[in-house]
């Protein structure tokens, strides 16, 4: 089955087949590995990743239902030259441990930034609450998602 | 000298991570490669009659391995007790038995299922109580040929009779604690394929590389100097990857092939393939004179090791050695024990031992405050070590004892009034 | 297996006539299930790309709420937080962001689970359900939907729910076991309808108490045009904990959920008796 694509501004037309999941084409038909499978089932976010706007988990959107989407996957977001906020306060403030998580935490944090630039606490607990870490306690991911939206406010 | 303590650093592969650079082991490949599926153990014990393979050799399959293909068939971080594939036992659902290697992962995956094993259920232990019992079957008899108890640690300090009676009151209470999974981020993946050189190369998250490539080398009849193991990014570990899980596996599905060999656990799989934190049974006598002071500490410690030894002789000591807490105690009697059952196999996990005793040692503070009518800070002051304590194995503490000021330091942010938090 | 993407609910409803076809709306349900091989459908059919299926909308006296509706869209809309609070209450706190952003209203009645956490909110507002099919269409009774077995005949599609606007006020609660990500061990959601203090209408719902959410009619009827006050109050709990224990009999779940559900009903009555509050404006 054919299906279009925009991946991190990149145009593509795809074979897939009616069973793959996104994050099966994106990790094994784009080599786009930075998108993780933490669970499979919804659960943990690892696979977080921006569809027109919007977090999904790609390890639940079926690719046909990806078909004609514009996806943002954390190689869309940022470069050394050039971190996005998140990155940046990820790293300084120490919220990255094994890192498994923090792809999909970072496409989380952005999403929520780009909708709301100056979110409460509570804004952005929930806005976090669909990944899972299981090594930080999640205190300097939420302190460095305050500290983004401080410098996305500026 | 440089301050490091109290210094913010920037840890090296933070940029790698938020950008999503750094590879895990499921994110690297390799051309030709083939997709492994460790089929396990569906029966908590059980003698296994026949594996028939007959019917998974469909087209795609490239090879099928089960114990017959290890050259040595058995792993472990202290003891050798742990088949890299069940012969003719499962001691534990999830023992690994059979391997698919396929040229794809839906052809292994539907091998899979077409491997047929006939098991011949045999009387299981799940309460390590009953495994202790002298009737119970031993899982280990090549090790331990008449018991499950793999490991027992008395600790004697004082005289208990004489500690008995100075206790103005005597808390007894049994306490257990629950197996817990570490549930790492990242599920166990390995890549494993020959070099130019001829040697077996293992991509893998691992706590343990040179403990790794040794168990490899041995399985494969291979010296240590044709395995190279390469450690990936670890996708959190908290001790979970301290044993072989598809290492093994992997290496001799592409010795045995001379291809690429990838294997990628889901979740549900990963749940199956790694140890867990010991359940523990913990039975606690404690008493404290007049003045809130304690006197003498009887207590035993089950731990449940499951089906394999792993760490369990390390993790039942550091039970016994921090069964009495940070409080100093002149007269204990202290017993800890390693018992195996047909539970999953139980290893390293964040505090090794350390942390089950908590529940039980803090929880008889409580109760000992409450009947003194002492406060629950004040029965702990008056019994944290110092500096000059001596511990109930007979160390004397001579430096760097914080018990005592952590406490103190902590004191302000606990809520309530009156020691109680 | 088939994968097709009409862009009608005509053609998609052409393409269920063949059988083991089945609609796909989020997929947070049926993906899962595929997965696991619970089951094996010949061929997907994507309602995603089917607009009309995504609007919600006032139609004179009803509150339409199209069936592919995301749990975002409705925690995210005023309608819903005005006509609909209970509903737009469940919103907040159904899976997390990114299920909110892919799962929809009628895959939630679709799949039917016990958890559902859509199911008590629209049951306590009255609504109704359109279903639509090669045979026709059929407007029914969300609380009459749910006692048919099967739920759907094969090829029948969900078109939308419509809530009556009768100036009802509605509260919705449940306990999970954390914070986000929590399938509902128990939810519940209450509607009111009152007039100078006084309970005129009544109606209860509940989840995750056996097989399919359900409308407590005793409960109803004892809460009925009685005065709001604390003793309604407590004759809220003692019902409910009375219909929890009727409906799970002999569950291993029972005792815990007959105390549990005290809480969950003062929670989803709390945001509509605090002293007039109850609009959420
Ligand atoms: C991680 C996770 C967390 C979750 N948390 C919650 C939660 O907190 N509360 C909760 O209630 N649920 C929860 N769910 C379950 C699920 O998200 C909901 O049931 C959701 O509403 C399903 O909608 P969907 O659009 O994804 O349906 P799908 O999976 O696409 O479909 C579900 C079923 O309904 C049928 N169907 C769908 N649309 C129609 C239609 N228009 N007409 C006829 N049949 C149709 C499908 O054929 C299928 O059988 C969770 C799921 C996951 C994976
Ligand atoms: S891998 Fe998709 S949510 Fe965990
Ligand atoms: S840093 Fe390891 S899971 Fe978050």
């Amino acid at each position: 089955m054919e299906i279009k694509l925009e991946v991190n501004r990149k145009h593509y037309i795809l074979d897939v087949t009616e069973d793959e999941r996104l994050l099966d084409v994106l990790r094994n038909r784009l080599g786009l590995t930075g998108t993780k499978e933490g669970c499979g089932e919804g659960e943990c976010g690892a696979c977080t990743v921006i569809m027109d706007g919007k977090t999904v988990n790609s390890c639940l959107v079926l690719a046909g239902q990806a078909d004609g989407r514009r996806i943002t996957t954390i190689e869309g977001v940022g470069s050394r030259r050039s971190p996005h906020p998140v990155q940046k306060a990820l790293v300084e403030v120490g919220a990255v441990q094994c890192g498994f998580c923090t792809p999909g935490m970072v496409l989380s944090a952005k999403a929520l930034l780009d909708q709301n630039p100056k979110p409460t606490d509570d804004e952005i607990a929930v806005g976090m609450s669909g990944n899972l870490c299981r090594c930080t306690g999640y205190d300097k991911i939420l302190r460095a998602v305050r500290k983004a939206s401080e410098e996305v406010a500026e | 000298m440089t301050q490091v303590i109290g210094n913010g650093s920037i840890r090296e592969d933070a940029w790698g991570k938020v950008f999503g650079e750094s590879k895990y082991p499921a994110d690297f490949n390799r051309p030709d490669q083939i997709y492994g599926v460790v089929i396990r153990s569906t029966q908590a014990h059980a003698r296994i009659r026949s594996i028939n393979v007959d019917k998974a050799r469909l087209p795609g399959v490239i090879t099928i391995l089960t114990a017959e293909d290890m050259v040595y068939n058995r792993h472990g971080v202290l003891f050798r007790d742990q088949p890299v594939l069940a012969e003719e036992r499962v001691r534990m659902i999830g023992d690994p038995v059979a391997a698919i290697g396929a040229e794809s992962l839906a052809a292994a995956k539907q091998a899979a299922a077409l491997v047929e094993i006939d098991y011949e259920p045999l009387p299981a232990i799940f309460d390590p109580e009953e495994g202790m019992k002298p009737s119970a079957l031993p899982l280990h008899p090549e090790l331990f040929p008449d018991t499950n108890i793999l490991y027992h640690l008395p600790i004697r300090r004082g005289n208990m009779d004489e500690g008995w009676t100075q206790a103005e009151v005597v808390v007894e209470r049994e306490y257990s604690t629950q197996m817990v999974d570490h549930a790492f981020l990242q599920p166990e993946a390995v890549l494993a394929y020959i070099d130019e050189r001829g040697h077996v190369v293992v991509q893998v998250a691992t706590q343990y590389a040179h403990y790794d490539r040794g168990e490899i080398a041995h399985a494969l009849g291979l010296k240590n100097s044709k395995v190279q193991v390469k450690t990936t990014t670890v996708g959190g570990a908290f001790g979970g990857r301290e044993d072989i899980s598809l290492q093994i596996i992997a290496a001799m599905m592409a010795w045995k092939t001379m291809r690429p060999v990838k294997f990628e656990n889901t979740r549900n799989e990963s749940f199956y393939s790694h140890s867990k934190r010991h359940p523990m049974k913990m039975y606690y006598k404690t008493g404290a004179a007049k003045d809130g002071r304690l006197v003498a500490l009887e207590a035993k410690i089950i731990g449940d090791a499951g089906a394999y030894t792993s760490w369990s002789p390390n993790i039942l000591r550091k039970a016994a050695v921090h069964a009495t807490g940070p409080y100093e105690i002149p007269h204990v009697k202290i017993d800890s024990y390693a018992v195996y059952t047909n539970n999953p196999y139980t290893g390293a996990m964040r505090g090794f031992g350390a942390a089950q005793p908590v529940v039980a040692y803090e929880s008889q503070m409580d109760l000992l405050a409450k009947e003194l009518g002492i406060s629950q800070v004040e029965i702990r002051m008056r019994n944290l070590l110092k500096v000059g304590s001596t511990t109930a194995t007979g160390q004397v503490l001579t430096e760097s004892v914080g018990a005592e000021a952590c406490l103190k330091a902590v004191l302000p942010y606990l809520t309530g009034k009156e020691g109680r938090v | 297996m088939d994968y097709f993407r009409p862009l009608s609910i005509e053609e998609a409803l052409g393409l269920a006539q063949q059988p083991g076809r089945l609609f796909l709306a989020g997929g947070t349900d049926l993906s899962l299930h595929m997965r696991e091989g619970r089951i094996n459908p010949l061929g997907l059919i994507d309602l995603g790309k089917i607009a009309e299926l995504k609007e919600i909308r006032l139609e004179g006296e009803w509150l339409e709420i199209g069936s592919m509706t995301t749990f975002y869209d409705l925690g995210q809309s005023d309608l819903i937080r005005k006509q609909a609070k209970a509903l737009w209450q469940a919103c907040q706190t159904m899976g997390s962001p990114q299920i909110r952003h892919q799962a929809t209203i009628g895959g939630n009645l679709g799949n039917c689970s016990p958890a559902a956490d859509g199911l008590p909110p629209l049951l306590a507002l009255g609504a109704e359900v359109e279903l639509v099919s090669a045979r026709g269409r059929e407007r029914v009774l969300l609380a009459d939907l749910l006692k048919r077995t099967p739920l759907l005949e094969s090829g029948t599609l969900i078109k939308g729910f419509l809530i009556p606007l009768q100036g009802w006020d509605s509260g919705f609660a449940k306990l999970g076991r954390r914070q986000a990500l929590a399938i509902a061990r128990l939810s519940t959601a209450f509607a009111l309808k009152r007039q100078d203090g006084v309970a005129l209408e009544v109606r209860a719902a509940f989840g995750a108490v056996g097989r399919r959410a359900f409308l407590s009619e005793p409960l109803a009827q004892s809460l009925s045009g009685r005065v709001l006050n604390e003793s309604w109050l407590e004759d809220a709990v003692k019902g409910s904990q009375n219909a929890v224990a009727e409906a799970l009999g002999s569950r291993a779940s029972a005792p815990y959920k007959r105390v549990a559900v005290g809480g969950v009903v003062r929670q989803a009555l709390k945001t509509m008796l605090g002293g007039g509050n109850h609009d959420g404006d």
